[in-house]
């Protein structure tokens, strides 16, 4: 029983691992790149969905480095040395951010832990 | 005159509240009828919390602007209508909503639990009581809506013109219906405890406000998306922003509670659980209301800050979070859980239960760690859209594979697993047919297979259930709906195209498949603002399309809003926004194709429904 549960988890665990992201075909890069940038000067608004004037800098930059031949990691990193980490909506795994991912799914393990053991275990 | 009638309603709410709990202490022992006492001051309190809301109301109505409230957020260019919604549009007027439904809500339970334990009707009442007592300090010490301007001004400041929607109009009220009834639901988790009536009858009636909740909950959050679906002009119904976070998180436990009371309903089991659920149903949505209010969260909706409010209710909260804990470990038996079988009813909702508990701890630690995060490290973080379709999504397959499988078996033990050919078929089909969808995009083929083919196996399986008339209509139409849900949700993200230019008026552009013209603007005043409307043809396929996108410029307060033009099909919706570019002639225009729009918005209404099929049954 516990063999089954724990496989079960391994398995959600490798779905985890395979990151979702559902890009568009016709997209450009930077369209890609800034829905993932948060817009400094707005409030709670993407680089991509304002037209403020730091917005469409950004986005004008965006495609001169993709120009240039740089990466979409070499953007972020550059943006994230300039701005801070504040400006990414996706936060990197470091030693800050390593219980922001990893909360959630000891919550998961733990529950499921719990629920076997007060249900299917140590039960007359 | 009508700022002394509310302010003095409100004090005398007050000592109203002061009398209750006194009485409801005095009379705790008593075992005959509910104290007449009690049943006069409570609709007193009620009576008197309406004439303060009523008169509040008023002042919105008549613009009477020696009230600061109605100076800081009427006008007299402003349409009835928004004058009207403008009342529950700001930081006062919402919490005096806020209490006014608290009120209600309470004397709705004296007046519908007649049948139920006379000393947990008394405690229940004393519990709501404390958290109406807390209400109206917090509101007539720091947030007052009655307070004069000497001299009266002769002109309000205006509504944040944002703000002036239909849909937004009604999102507040019916949300904090929502966040309210959560309230009884607390109090009465509370008082069962103490008196230890946590019983089948306790959970039934638990059940009705639940539901209640529950629907208005999901309404509001509908109503929510659907205004930033079309006034914040981004094409997008769901942001991962801090304020939608927390109107999610009450959500996922309430539902969470809604399933955990039919098992305490017909099994007598999962005691503690429910009464856990039930109290962190009330907390969240409080601690939701301090989040938005106290203006730590860095959000689009953030529209009143002020953190000594949030210092206020910061207290009344650790107040709260220490009376429910002192309570639960005092008062909670230790439960001797019956034995559950794996292939059970009650299985699956404990499954329920724990995915509900992980997807609410996933929105509840992305919301908040980043608060956190900065006041120990001072490192400064987002954390977007990313994180929460990275840490949701995944879990959404086995989730949706045992909401099919769930609700068919037995409650105490499934006798056998009828594997029926149908089933297979079905299974195989789903799979079939999103192999077929994900194959046709660059996305990960087997990831979206495996996602698409769980919400059509479930859609698949809850309309062959519609004819099995072993299963609740409530539950049946619930389930179909959110399967629907749930794959508009994610052929919504597939299919969606958009393109984006800026242009002169008379150029046009063609972008992939998309010929974008702009043809014209015109330019007219309307009541309170100055509206640019322009005309944008998008030709595709030799299919010409006209969309009147439109800009508005309001006067006071001096903003600038974009209306998108929106053109709503059961599958697919065409969108054009445009946005003015500083210092230039061009318009910024872009146009999206957002499929299967309408279906997420019915399917949410169904959800809600369902609540209500529910609803309409426990009260026969």
């Amino acid at each position: 029983m516990i063999k089954k549960i724990f496989k079960l988890l391994l398995l959600l665990f490798f779905f985890n691992l395979i990151s979702y992201s559902f890009v568009k075909a016709d997209n450009s890069k930077v369209d890609e790149i800034s829905k993932n940038l948060r817009c400094l000067i707005c409030q709670g608004q993407s680089v991509y969905d304002s037209n403020s004037d730091f917005a469409l800098s950004v986005k004008t930059l965006i495609s001169q480095k993709l120009d240039a031949g740089n990466s979409e990691d070499d953007i972020y990193n550059f943006l994230k040395s300039k701005y801070g980490d504040w400006i990414v909506y996706e936060p990197e795994i470091n030693k800050y951010t390593l219980l922001l991912w990893l909360m959630p799914l000891f919550l998961f393990i733990f529950g499921g832990l719990l629920i076997v053991k007060k249900l299917f275990i140590n039960r007359t | 005159m009508l700022n002394l009638i509310g302010n003095y309603s409100l004090i005398l709410a007050l000592i109203t509240s002061f009398i209750l709990l006194f009485l409801s202490i005095k009379n705790f022992k008593s075992d005959s009828n509910l104290n007449f006492g009690i049943v006069v001051s409570i609709s007193l309190q009620s009576i008197l919390i309406c004439i303060s809301f009523l008169t509040l109301l008023f002042s919105f109505i008549i613009s009477d602007f020696s009230n600061l409230a109605v100076y800081n957020n009427s006008h007299t260019t402003k349409p009835m209508f928004y004058r009207i919604s403008g009342t529950w549009g700001n930081h006062e007027g919402s919490l005096l909503l806020w209490l006014l439904v608290l009120s209600l809500f309470i004397s709705i339970f004296v007046f519908r639990t007649k049948k139920l334990l006379i000393s947990f009707r008394i405690l229940t009442i004393f519990f709501q009581q404390l958290i109406i007592t807390g209400f109206l300090l917090f509101i007539i010490f720091t947030s007052n809506p009655f307070q004069l301007i000497i001299p009266t001004p002769t002109e309000g400041l205006g509504l944040n013109p944002i703000l002036q929607d239909p849909a937004l109009a009604i999102h507040p009220p019916i949300l904090y219906l929502g966040y309210v009834g959560t309230s009884i639901i607390f109090s009465s988790s509370l008082a069962a405890l103490v008196c230890r009536y946590t019983n089948k009858e306790w959970a039934s009636d638990l059940k009705k406000w639940t539901l209640i909740s529950w629907i208005f909950l999901t309404l509001g959050i509908m109503l929510g998306s659907i205004w930033a679906y079309y006034e914040l002009g981004w094409g997008g119904f769901w942001f991962w922003d801090p304020v939608e976070n927390v109107s999610l998180m009450p959500w996922f436990c309430l539902t969470a509670l809604l399933h955990c009371t039919s098992v305490l309903e017909k099994r007598s089991n999962l005691k503690s659980w429910t009464i856990i659920l039930a109290l962190s149903t009330f907390i969240l949505s409080m601690s939701g209301t301090f989040l938005v209010r106290s203006g730590i969260l860095n959000s689009v909706h953030t529209f009143a800050n002020d953190p000594e409010r949030g210092i206020f209710v910061l207290i009344f909260l650790t107040v709260l979070i220490l009376i429910s804990l002192t309570i639960y470990f005092k008062y909670n038996d230790i439960e001797k859980l019956t034995r559950s079988f794996l292939l059970s009813k009650e299985s699956a909702i404990v499954i329920n239960n724990w995915f509900m508990m992980y997807f609410l701890g996933v929105v509840l630690v992305g919301t908040i760690y980043p608060i956190f995060l900065e006041v120990i490290t001072k490192e400064k973080i987002s954390v977007g859209p990313p994180y929460f379709n990275q840490l949701i999504i995944p879990f959404l397959i086995p989730f949706l594979f045992i909401m099919a499988i769930g609700p068919k078996l037995d409650w105490i033990k499934n006798k056998k697993f009828d594997a029926k050919f149908t089933k297979i078929i079905l299974l195989i089909l789903s799979i079939l047919i999103s192999y077929l969808i994900a194959k046709n995009f660059n996305t990960q083929v087997l990831y979206s297979t495996l996602l698409i083919s769980a919400a059509l196996y479930l859609f698949f399986i809850s309309i062959t259930d519609l004819k099995n008339e072993k299963l609740k209509l409530s539950q049946k139409v619930s389930h179909t709906a959110f399967s629907i849900l749930i794959i508009s949700i994610i052929l919504n993200s597939l299919f969606s195209e958009e393109v984006s230019v800026n242009l002169k008026k008379g150029e046009e552009k063609q972008l992939s498949n998309y010929l974008l013209k702009f043809e014209n603007i015109s330019k007219m005043e309307i009541d309170n603002f100055t509206s640019l409307k322009a005309e944008i043809h998008v030709i595709h396929n030799d299919n010409k399309l006209k969309f009147y996108p439109e800009l508005r410029l309001y006067k006071v307060p001096e903003t600038i809003t974009s209306e998108a033009a929106i053109k709503t099909s059961l599958f697919s919706d065409n969108l054009v926004v445009v946005n003015y570019l500083k210092d230039t002639n061009y318009l910024n225009i872009r146009y999206q194709k957002k499929p299967f729009m309408l279906l997420i918005w019915l399917s949410a209404i169904m959800l809600a429904v369902g609540g209500l099929i529910g609803l309409k049954k426990n009260f026969k």
